[in-house]
């Protein structure tokens, strides 16, 4: 009421009012632009296959912002969030990441989950020279002509078969074999750890490819243990790796077996009898949880052990908010050509948004080392080296074996 | 001995295995083919429902491995007397695609029904897991055997009840001709609730010698499916004995089949020889008099 009061009061008043806005709306739009807040996109799953780890990765990037404006936000404006619901569906994606750049005119587009959408998006996002940040996994992605428009926090095929034959020829075993499910990551698979467990002095004995949704793998366990391998790497998902195991177990095999760790989840754990789990090992990607981003992430989102991807939207939003204070300006092209500089080379280690800002502000360089790993990109925008959680299954529950 | 000759012989004896255990749901298609003349998908769902019935009576009952089968078999025979006298009887007049497409939508309706009560995850049986037993260089399971001789005696069961039973030979009749079984007094109605109750039975039984050998989860039955109708129409559509030999058709096919090719091609080598069995023999290998 009073504020209507005031603006009505005198005639005089109304009219010098109305022309102030008038001229605000006819002034060109830079000139409203003082002030106003900048906008930064996310689109990721709050429903469908990715609703759990969409909302906590909204969480996460969320806090990060709240951070960065508290301590005066960017180029010295606010910074706004346009969230978008993905439904872990390409279809709705695209909708709304055409939202996101049309409408909103956001720089940037943060948080797409299944590679599925990630793929329908991403052309959208260079063809508009906006930038992408994801965590889906498909090698494809970084592969796709995004003109550097495109990074990835979450380690490829490639990069994930590297890392688990390393560590597979560090346990000792000498002869590996590899049975991977009917997907695409199983040639690829099995192609990269065998190159690595070649440079370190094991071997992959042989490997298979094997149909899903069968009743039973009896022969080919058989093929597989005509090798003699004293390590078997199951690299399938849980129905089909479930199966496997009880075979493996029949056919007396009693050496090692390896997989990831959504392959032999608890479910999988409770249905199977604990001597016919004990010993797998198990593997994820995990959180650099030694780096200090990590402690300063858990603080900042209020949980004891932020996972994996809670740790990547933490990054996202920092590296983000970063490459737009290197570039001073908010644009994808800006952001596109200055993530590096922030996220490697030789500048000052710094482990969150704020205190990288405040040393860009001295006009020093530096380099941003995150809570899901050091966020050093390729050219293609894929991250060169990340940890891994792995586990040790006894008396049917996961024992923690180290990350590395 | 070469060992190729180990080799095969192992394979042999897999594809037995998994070939009998694949004959007690396809002799259940089958049968209800010689009698209600559609085949009813649906046989996937019961093949579930009997895996979880058994689940039941095993984990959460505590009953040894035989009573749980016997439950299995009752839980999914009145399961599918009640279905198809409630949803696909009344179809039938529509024609046989009709009720066929009518069983698709029943069967997916049922799946969703038990992971509606039980949820999706991988269940187990309460089953100590035995390591397999060697003789002369072949592996066979404990377990499998057990799986074998249920599965033989079910079956051994079911010819003896067709034999020489006056409902089997009642059953017999109707589906040789309907018409002339009418004529003679049979009644069709109790007949096709016999031929429902006894087929879902054995695709619940199947489900849970399945179950047995795995794990379970809703889409136990749907996974199966494919190889079971495969089985059913290479042995011969409507023929009892037919469904038996074409289980083991496909599932010795499928395993030897890995001598020559990789793993993920079994299912396609096992489906182009049934394309070759029915361009040999349309009617599939034993024709399609039901015993």
């Amino acid at each position: 009421m009073t504020k209507h009061h005031t603006i009505v009061t005198s005639r005089r008043g109304f009219v010098r009012g109305a022309g102030a806005l008038a001229l605000g709306l006819a002034a060109p739009a830079i000139g409203r632009a003082q002030g106003q807040p900048l906008t930064l996109g996310i689109l990721t799953p709050l429903t469908g296959a990715g609703g759990f780890d969409g909302p906590r990765m909204l969480k996460a990037m969320k806090a990060v912002i709240d951070e960065v404006n508290a301590a005066g936000g960017l180029l010295g404006r606010k910074v706004d969030l346009v969230i978008e619901d993905d439904q872990t569906n390409p279809e709705a994606a695209v909708r709304a990441a055409r939202k996101l750049i049309d409408v909103s005119k956001v720089p940037v587009i943060m948080g797409t989950w299944a590679s599925a959408v990630t793929s329908a998006v991403a052309p959208l996002c260079w063809e508009s020279k906006t930038f992408l940040t994801t965590v889906s996994g498909a090698d494809s992605i970084t592969l796709l002509p995004h003109q550097g428009y495109l990074i990835r926090t979450q380690p490829n095929n490639h990069l994930q078969a590297g890392k688990h034959a390393e560590f597979i020829a560090s346990t000792g075993a000498k002869r590996v074999f590899i049975m991977s499910i009917q997907a695409p990551f199983a040639q690829p698979t099995q192609r990269r750890a065998s190159e690595v467990l070649k440079q370190k002095g094991s071997e992959m004995v042989g490997g298979l490819v094997y149909e899903k949704e069968k009743t039973t793998y009896r022969s080919e366990v058989d093929q597989a243990l005509k090798t003699k391998p004293d390590l078997v790497y199951l690299n399938g998902y849980a129905p089909d790796v479930t199966v496997i195991l009880r075979d493996l177990y029949r056919a007396g095999f009693a050496g090692p077996r390896f997989a990831q760790s959504y392959a032999v989840n608890d479910k999988v754990l409770g249905a199977l009898p604990p001597e016919v789990t004990a010993g797998v090992i198990t593997v994820q990607p995990s959180a650099d949880i030694d780096s200090p981003a990590f402690g300063l992430a858990a603080k900042r989102i209020g949980l004891p052990e932020p996972d994996s991807y809670e740790t990547q939207a933490t990054d996202w939003a920092s590296l983000v908010s970063l490459g737009i204070a290197q570039a001073k300006e908010a644009t994808g092209t800006g952001l596109r050509d200055n993530v590096r500089k922030i996220s490697q080379g030789g500048g000052t280690k710094v482990y969150s948004a704020v205190e990288g800002l405040k040393l860009l502000a001295q006009g020093k360089s530096i380099n941003y080392e995150g809570a899901s790993g050091p966020c050093d990109f390729t050219d293609i925008g894929d991250i060169i080296d990340c940890k891994f959680r792995y586990n040790k299954i006894e008396a049917g529950k996961p024992v923690f074996l180290k990350i590395a | 001995m070469p060992p190729i000759f180990f080799e095969v012989a192992q394979l042999v004896v897999n594809g037995i295995m998994t070939g009998t255990i694949l004959a007690v749901p396809a002799i259940g298609l089958t049968a209800i083919y010689a009698v209600l003349r559609f085949p009813n998908f649906a046989v996937a769902s019961h093949a579930t429902i009997g895996a979880f019935a058994g689940y039941v009576a095993n984990v959460q009952l505590g009953l040894p491995v035989l009573p749980s089968v016997v439950l299995a078999f009752l839980a999914a025979g009145v399961v599918g007397m009640a279905a198809d006298e409630l949803v696909l009887k009344p179809y039938r007049a529509a024609g046989f695609i009709t009720t066929a497409i009518a069983s698709i939508a029943l069967t997916i309706a049922l799946e969703n029904l038990v992971r509606f009560g039980f949820g999706n995850e991988l269940r187990g049986y309460d089953l100590p897991l035995l390591r397999d037993w060697r003789f002369a260089g072949i592996r066979v399971g404990p377990q499998q055997l057990q799986n074998l001789a249920i599965a033989v005696a079910a079956m051994a069961a079911l010819f003896a009840f067709l034999a020489f039973t006056r409902t089997g030979k009642a059953m017999r009749a109707v589906a040789d001709n309907p018409m002339l079984a009418a004529i003679k007094g049979i009644n069709a109605d109790v007949v096709a609730r016999l031929v429902s109750f006894v087929g879902m039975g054995l695709a619940g039984l199947g489900g849970m010698l399945i179950g047995l050998d795995t794990t379970i989860d809703p889409l136990t039955g749907f996974r199966a499916i494919l190889s079971v109708f495969a089985a059913a129409v290479v042995g011969g559509l409507g023929s009892i004995p037919g469904a038996v030999i074409g289980a083991l058709t496909v599932g010795v096919g499928e395993e030897l089949c890995l001598l020559f090719l990789s793993p993920d091609y079994r299912s396609a080598v096992g489906f182009t020889a049934i394309l070759l069995v029915l361009t040999l023999r349309p009617r599939g290998i034993l024709g399609q008099r039901a015993f």
